[in-house]
């Protein structure tokens, strides 16, 4: 049953909330070994299904989400429940507020199930550098199963959740997506506020949904869409306030070369057939160039890093954290909270993010960064005029062992470099299972114009058909 | 002392609250003073994790204008102005950061005072160091920061440009009225030393305090054979005197990024016109005027122009009265009272309607001085009084009456038959004591011109 089908047969009450969130709480149980879960409200969730149950049962109106089941990103801030960001320094911090997506979701009768793991301050592409411990690829636990988003992809894999929310500033939601063989969707900048989501890459971070199907997807993505007095990068199109998706046939698809050099050869092979099958459905491919492409790991670093060492400013040890030791003097005493308190991918990535905004190298560094920003931005710009959607692979390699690439930062980067432009250019780009290698899912990423999601989601259902998913 | 002796070079950088219904970044209210501590705040101006600002606060941002096209500076409006994010760890400062905006208006000029920029930023909270204690009701109350380029070469010269200053803000209405807003910090070199930065003043008058306390110590320091090294000094207000702080041997770096939540801001020129537009006559044009329109002194009309509200009620009465006497009324007894009480005019809640009505009392010697200041002062104490029913109240109505005067006379001069003869010495004071003694006994009532005709007759 898809998502939306399972909406529409508890609004008619064919379906109970409370049987649906009792699944969900049971999937939670049986799932445990791999963590996706930070914090489960399993109770209120009970409460809440029954309480939508009711209203139902008294013909009331109920909200878009009545009776589903979602998950959040333990960074979303919930109020009255901790926002851990899967970090020690906030391991006590409880949110004195609602995210806007929260009081959306809240709005339309969505049921929250609990907060999920994911790489410390959504740093990381692996859900490896968790200081709650890694969360695990459903379809083989030894596995990583992508970050930083990891447990609201887990979490709707294996049943645990109807939907979810991740974020995604270079990647988190579609790498993690692709890796346990969901649908994931990171929108325009702007078109769901961040207010209430904790700073990553300001300039990058969007909030955006996980669901088994591309219909769940674009359910979640319309509850929580919407221009927000309290972010002012939001901004609302009225194509943003209801998704749907189009007839594929017709629909121009572009084709970027360089989003193929550093792929996995099955992979490519893979999302080559897979292509085939859009053009059988009556798809016409265009060949575009992207050639900054190439620096998208770089760019997107370097920027990341420069807002990211602004973000955790206020993580001092004065206000968040662990008891400070007043005894020690305060230089000390604050090096000593942030020791303890942060993980060792963080004090790199503040550490970086200082240095190249240090008066002496910004010029060298944050500036040309920008530059380069823009280059990119223009050159998906470009080719996007020449047609609809760039399908791309979500990610150029299979999920690796937990434990690998945590020495090698750099190697561990470049997990990013398919995913990591859409967030530079500040466009739409989601990922759906088209195929699966050894047992293990392979995703394929389609990018649209700015504010042009519904292309996106075509291009996504057609795949999400066409590949017998 | 002269400042040409020492070449002195003074810059300021002056901040204060901009009017506002609202903080700058949030929907809390800009009127901190009147809340519980952290009590007036929210997620945002607190820096909770994952919180965001809001829409910069269009009447902070109205006012600033104000006073930049006041200043005489060039708003941009060809660019976009982007508000940054300035690094410093301190407790009052939520996210370690304070969002700052670049320039908004540079080149302005207070006579020959120029003004390089001004910008707007975002109040940190208040620390009470030794208490170890944060508040952060004042956490984003907007800021204006006005810096001048290094053209002052006295303290004093420091002061007036402040009290211009003071007086052009005064008549915009576009910062908070409450008093200890305002913040400032003082750049001083003396030829042969390095500059010096002075932080943290908290008032106008505490900046000339300080520059005085500077200049002396830099010029002695410099006369031993002394060096001025290039630091910050904080100001304390109890004893008057500045104290190094930290010895700037490298800049600070405060790592300036373009704000990634806040849309750069872009004024536009029609924002500009319709600023201008509402810019009323400033202190300088007004002084100039009034001295030339109602033909009196120039500084009586500087002093009268210090303050709109004062000036408009110069201006009202001077119809109905003679303008140089009225003005040195104005700025003599009257100024005298509301300096003393520490206010301006339109803090005394007095009514041109009550001051018409004491005035025309002396004009028309229904009040002596004395009898006026003490009507005055009673008003002060309670502006619904009328002046006259006032002064029939307490027995203040001036004695014109020559045989009454004439009956204290000469029971004062039988009470103090010494003076007489002191008198007839040639002792003049001996006169001036007796009319002292008669006034007492009259509570200022008699006539003083009576008196002393009456005085002089008989002592003759």
């Amino acid at each position: 049953m898809k998502t939306t089908e399972l909406a529409q047969a508890i609004k008619k009450g064919e379906l109970t909330a409370q049987a649906n969130a009792e699944e969900k709480i049971k999937a939670v149980e049986k799932n445990k070994h791999l963590n996706a879960f930070i914090d489960v409200y399993a109770e209120e969730a009970l409460e809440k299904a029954k309480e939508i149950d009711a209203r139902v049962k008294k013909g009331e109106e109920t909200g878009m989400l009545a009776g589903l089941i979602v998950a959040l990103k333990s960074n979303i801030c919930i109020k009255g429940k901790r926002a851990t960001c899967a970090s020690k320094i906030l391991e006590n911090y409880v949110a004195p507020y609602n995210a806007t997506v929260v009081e959306k979701i809240i709005a339309e009768d969505g049921i929250i199930i609990g907060s999920t793991n994911m790489d410390e301050f959504a740093c990381g592409s692996a859900g490896t550098y968790s200081a709650f411990g890694p969360a695990r690829n459903p379809h083989n636990p030894e596995l990583v199963p992508g970050g930083s988003s990891s447990g609201s992809a887990v979490a709707v894999a294996t049943g645990m959740a109807d939907l979810a929310l991740g974020s995604d500033t270079g990647g988190s939601i579609r790498c993690p997506a692709s890796f346990c063989g969901v649908v994931g969707f990171k929108p325009t900048y702007g078109a769901v506020s961040r207010y209430g989501l904790i700073d990553m890459g300001m300039s990058l971070d969007q909030i955006g949904p996980f669901a088994r199907d591309v219909e769940g997807a674009m359910l979640l993505l319309t509850t929580i869409a919407g221009k927000d007095a309290r972010d002012q990068q939001t901004s609302a199109t009225p194509s943003q306030l209801a998704f749907e998706a189009k007839k594929i046939k017709g629909m121009k698809i572009g084709l970027a070369k360089e989003f193929f050099e550093g792929t996995d050869k099955q992979i490519a092979l893979k999302i080559g057939e897979a292509i085939q099958k859009l053009k059988e459905a009556g798809a016409e491919l265009v060949e575009v160039s992207i050639p900054s492409a190439r620096y998208a790991v770089p760019i997107y670093f370097l920027t990341m890093f420069a807002e990211f060492s602004s973000a955790m400013q206020k993580y001092d040890g004065l206000r968040y954290g662990l008891p400070t030791d007043v005894t020690m003097p305060l230089a000390k005493a604050v090096s000593e909270e942030r020791a303890q308190g942060l993980g060792r991918e963080i004090k790199r990535r503040i550490m970086v993010g200082t240095f190249i905004t240090m008066k002496e190298y910004s010029e060298a560094w944050y500036a040309k960064t920008l530059k380069a920003r823009t280059k990119l931005k223009k050159e998906f710009e470009t080719a996007l005029e020449k047609c609809d959607a760039i399908v791309t692979p979500t990610m150029p390699c299979l999920p690796w062992k937990i434990g690998e690439k945590m020495s090698n930062p750099v190697e561990m980067y470049m997990a990013d470099m398919l995913t990591a432009s859409a967030n530079i250019a500040g466009i739409p780009a989601g990922t759906a299972k088209c195929a699966e290698i050894n047992g293990l899912p392979v995703g394929m990423q389609v990018h649209a114009k700015k504010n042009d999601e519904n292309n996106a989601f075509t291009v996504l259902q057609a795949v999400q058909e066409r590949t017998g998913k | 002392m002269e400042g040409k002796d020492l070449e002195v070079m003074i810059g300021l950088e002056i901040h204060v609250q901009l009017a506002s219904q609202s903080k700058i970044f949030c929907e809390c209210q800009a009127n901190y003073r009147e809340s519980e501590p952290n009590s007036n705040v929210c997620p945002i101006c607190t820096g909770q994790p994952g919180s965001k600002p809001m829409g910069l606060n269009k009447t902070a941002l109205e006012n600033l204008l104000k006073i930049a096209s006041a200043l005489n500076a060039k708003i941009k409006t060809s660019e976009k102005i982007y508000v940054q994010r300035k690094h410093y760890f301190y407790p009052d400062l939520p996210s370690g950061y304070q969002r700052t905006s670049k320039p908004i208006a540079t080149e302005g000029r207070i006579g020959k005072v120029r003004i390089r920029e001004v910008h707007i930023e975002e109040d940190p909270g208040r620390y009470e160091l030794k208490k170890g204690l944060v508040d952060y009701n004042r956490s984003g109350v907007p800021l204006a920061e006005i810096v001048t380029e290094p053209d002052l070469k006295t303290p004093e010269e420091a002061r007036a440009f402040l009290e211009e200053l003071e007086a052009i803000l005064g008549y915009l209405n576009a910062v908070r009225e409450e008093a200890g807003g305002t913040r400032i910090d003082a750049n001083i070199s003396l030829k042969g030393g390095n500059r010096v930065e002075v932080k943290n003043i908290n008032s106008f008058k505490g900046v000339y305090t300080a520059l005085k306390y500077e200049t002396v110590r830099q010029h002695s320091l410099l006369e031993k054979g002394g060096k001025i090294t290039q630091e910050t000094r904080h100001y304390d207000e109890a004893g008057g005197i500045t104290i190094g702080m930290r010895k700037k041997e490298t800049a600070e770096d405060y790592r300036y990024i373009p704000d990634p939540d806040i849309p750069p801001l872009e004024i536009k020129q029609e924002q500009v016109e319709k600023v201008k537009k509402q810019i009323p006559e400033l202190p300088r044009e007004k002084t100039a005027r009034v001295s030339k329109e109602y033909e009196i002194k120039e500084e009586d009309a500087w002093v009268l122009a210090s303050e709109k509200e004062l000036v408009d009620l110069f201006e009202n009465l001077a119809n109905e009265f003679d303008a140089q006497p009225l003005a040195n009324w104005m700025r003599g007894p009257l100024k005298k009272q509301l300096n003393y009480r520490n206010m301006q005019f339109k803090d005394s809640k007095l009514t041109t309607e009550h001051v018409e009505e004491l005035y025309g009392m002396i004009t028309k010697k229904e009040a002596t001085d004395k009898t006026a200041d003490t009507l005055l002062i009673k008003m002060l104490e309670n502006p619904q009084q009328k002046p006259r029913a006032l002064a029939n109240k307490l027995g203040l109505v001036r004695i014109d009456n020559e045989k009454a005067i004439e009956r204290i006379v000469e029971e004062t001069l039988a009470e103090n038959l010494k003076a007489i003869e002191d008198y007839k010495k040639g002792e003049q004071k001996a006169l001036h004591y007796l009319a002292g003694k008669i006034m007492a006994k009259t509570r200022g009532t008699a006539a003083p011109e009576i008196v002393q005709k009456l005085l002089k007759e008989k002592m003759a």
